[in-house]
């Protein structure tokens, strides 16, 4: 596949501050979450892949093309900033319409997309009234108008859930994953992790400047060997497999959990395991009524990482 | 009834390059001043004094008309290089361009700042130096409208109401100086303006910055001339710096005796100064040290 973002050695220092160190991430296209929390690093890396900042170390590229200082490239990046960015005075319409400008739209061409794009964030209504009286969800779906509106690329969102209410959030998230299925390169930043999941099971997880891990969330939580897979099991008889489960070489914990019909078990090699467990479901004539791994998601992945540093 | 579904399209459009990349942001700043009603009225008002000075024009053409009216001959009758002086340097003139500078230039930059359109503006395909040409032009417009339009409307009436190329012939330089000084005094309030708006994300305070420092230097000029008398403290003053210069360009003996290659050099220094604050303060990011 195509890698649309490269960066090799990557670093920023703004003065004595570390942003971001010495990181090294390929990312192709599809939606990409970007992790961390406050602090760790996420917006200077956006901001140095769309351009705005200079790294102090290292290079990166964008669709093969150094990005700093380069605003040819620009035209194929959306960047969706965190912070608000509007001009109060202008109304919606008029926002984005400058922005297409910006872009080398006509007049014409400008006023066209403008429309279609609010009237896909559900804005249309509201287009002529002044920035400065939308509300937060309002001035969020622009911001995100803005990004997507000249068709880029590759769209880089810092943060575009906040203050986004639920049904604004399901919209957007919607969204993401049709532009990841349209082949577009979507990286979004986020701290709420059951939002990143919905959208993607692709992360980079930065914390202290530094990429902890990406790649897969599955497949990150399996390269996490200090911490056993937690697997749960709801049966009928749990006593009884608990008896068995304890005999397995590959089980190294059992434990009761305050529901009577459910038993947990650590393990570090889960997909012998699980092949294991088939046949003591069958063996033991078991009626299972779940299986499960609480910690095979992202928020255990992301506690396990920032945890073990 | 239809219900339509509505997904991401696609823009299938053909963009092509530009090179008035820039010219967006012009557009806005023009924009965003004629929004204000008060503006529109001192944007007007300010016309006043160049129609009174095209009267004159018109006069000085028909003075025998007129004679009931005068006596002696005021010197704005008189259409020599010094009437185009005396329009383009006087202090009214020169505080009319301050307050342009004040309703149009306090908040073209602050208000980005304030408002963290920067990071935008640079997240798009244009450069510093194009963001800056889009602000200069803003300014531009307003100053350009004021001084040059004027002085040559008031070159091609003198023509006109003449009814013969004298007027050219004797002085064929004129445009040139009115063009010259145009741009001087576009480049100067411009860079003024907009490196004072680059300082603060308030632009209230810029206003009273661009006000106060232009008003400052003349008070402080005035508080040591009556001590000291000496000539060279008119390099002091904003305002007597371009007086100096357009007397210069305008071939008018200076008023005060200092070398008025002395006041350029002043305000080409402080449009220098001007260019290293906007180049330090404009960036999509704020740095952290």
């Amino acid at each position: 596949m195509t890698v649309v973002v490269q960066t090799e050695k990557l670093s920023k220092y703004y003065g004595n501050v570390l942003g971001l160190s010495d990181v090294s991430v390929s990312i192709e296209p599809g939606v990409v979450g970007l992790l961390g929390p406050n602090g760790a690093g996420k917006s200077t890396f956006l901001k140095l892949i769309t351009g705005q900042l200079k790294p102090s170390l290292g290079r990166i590229l964008v669709f093969g093309q150094r990005v700093w200082n380069n605003p040819v490239i620009y035209h194929q990046i959306g960047y969706c900033p965190e912070v608000d960015t509007f001009f109060e005075d202008l109304t919606g319409w008029q926002f984005l319409t400058q922005m297409l400008r910006l872009h080398h739209f006509s007049p014409q061409a400008a006023a066209k997309q403008a429309e279609e794009m609010l009237d896909f964030l559900h804005l249309s209504q509201d287009k002529d009234r002044l920035i400065r009286s939308y509300s937060r969800g309002m001035r969020q779906r622009l911001k995100i108008a803005q990004a997507i509106a000249h068709d880029p690329r590759l769209i880089i969102l810092d943060e575009p859930l906040n203050g986004l209410d639920p049904l604004g959030r399901r919209k957007v998230i919607r969204l993401i994953r049709q532009m990841g299925e349209a082949g577009k390169t979507v990286i979004v930043s986020s701290h709420v992790l059951p939002e990143i999941e919905a959208m993607t099971k692709r992360i980079i997880l930065i914390h202290q400047g530094k990429v902890f891990a990406q790649g897969n969330i599955h497949y990150i939580r399996e390269l996490i060997d200090t911490h056993p897979h937690i697997i749960s099991i709801k049966c009928d008889r749990v006593r009884e497999l608990a008896a068995a489960l304890v005999k397995e070489k590959e089980v190294i914990k059992v434990f009761f959990t305050p529901d009577p019909h459910e038993v947990q078990l650590e393990t570090r090699q889960r997909d012998v395991f699980f092949e294991r467990l088939q046949q003591l479901i069958l063996d033991l004539h078991l009626e299972v009524e779940a299986i499960t791994s609480p910690d095979d998601n992202l928020q255990a992945v992301f506690d396990y990482l920032i945890g073990e540093r | 009834m239809t219900i339509r579904k509505k997904g991401y399209t696609h823009w299938e459009g053909e963009l092509k390059e530009s090179f008035l990349v820039w010219f967006p942001l012009t557009r806005l700043g023009i924009k965003l001043a004629f929004q204000r009603r008060f503006f529109r009225l001192f944007f007007f008002s300010s016309f006043l004094p160049a129609l009174i000075f095209l009267a004159g024009i018109y006069i000085s053409e028909r003075l025998e008309d007129f004679r009931f009216m005068l006596k002696g001959s005021p010197p704005f009758l008189q259409i020599t290089p010094n009437f185009f002086k005396i329009y383009l340097s006087s202090g009214l003139f020169l505080v009319l361009l301050v307050l342009m500078m004040i309703f149009v230039g306090s908040g073209l930059i602050a208000d980005d700042l304030r408002f963290n359109a920067l990071q935008l503006y640079f997240a798009r395909p244009l450069r510093k130096i194009d963001y800056l040409v889009g602000k200069i032009a803003t300014l531009s417009f307003f100053i350009l409208l004021l001084s040059l339009v004027p002085g040559l409307l008031f070159i091609l009436f003198k023509l006109l109401f003449a009814g013969n190329l004298v007027f050219l012939r004797t002085y064929p330089w004129l445009p040139l100086a009115v063009i010259g000084y145009s741009l001087l005094l576009t480049l100067f309030f411009a860079g003024y303006a907009l490196a004072l708006s680059a300082l603060s994300r308030n632009s209230r305070y810029v206003s009273l910055m661009i006000f106060g420092i232009y008003i400052a230097s003349d008070i402080v000029f005035g508080i040591f001339y009556q001590n000291f008398h000496h000539p060279y403290l008119a390099l002091l003053s904003i305002k007597l710096n371009l007086q100096q210069v357009a007397a210069a360009i305008f071939g008018q003996k200076p008023f005060y005796q200092v070398p008025w290659e002395l006041s350029l050099a002043i305000l080409l220094g402080l449009m220098v100064g001007a260019y290293f604050i906007l180049q330090r303060r404009i960036r999509s990011v704020e740095v952290v040290k």
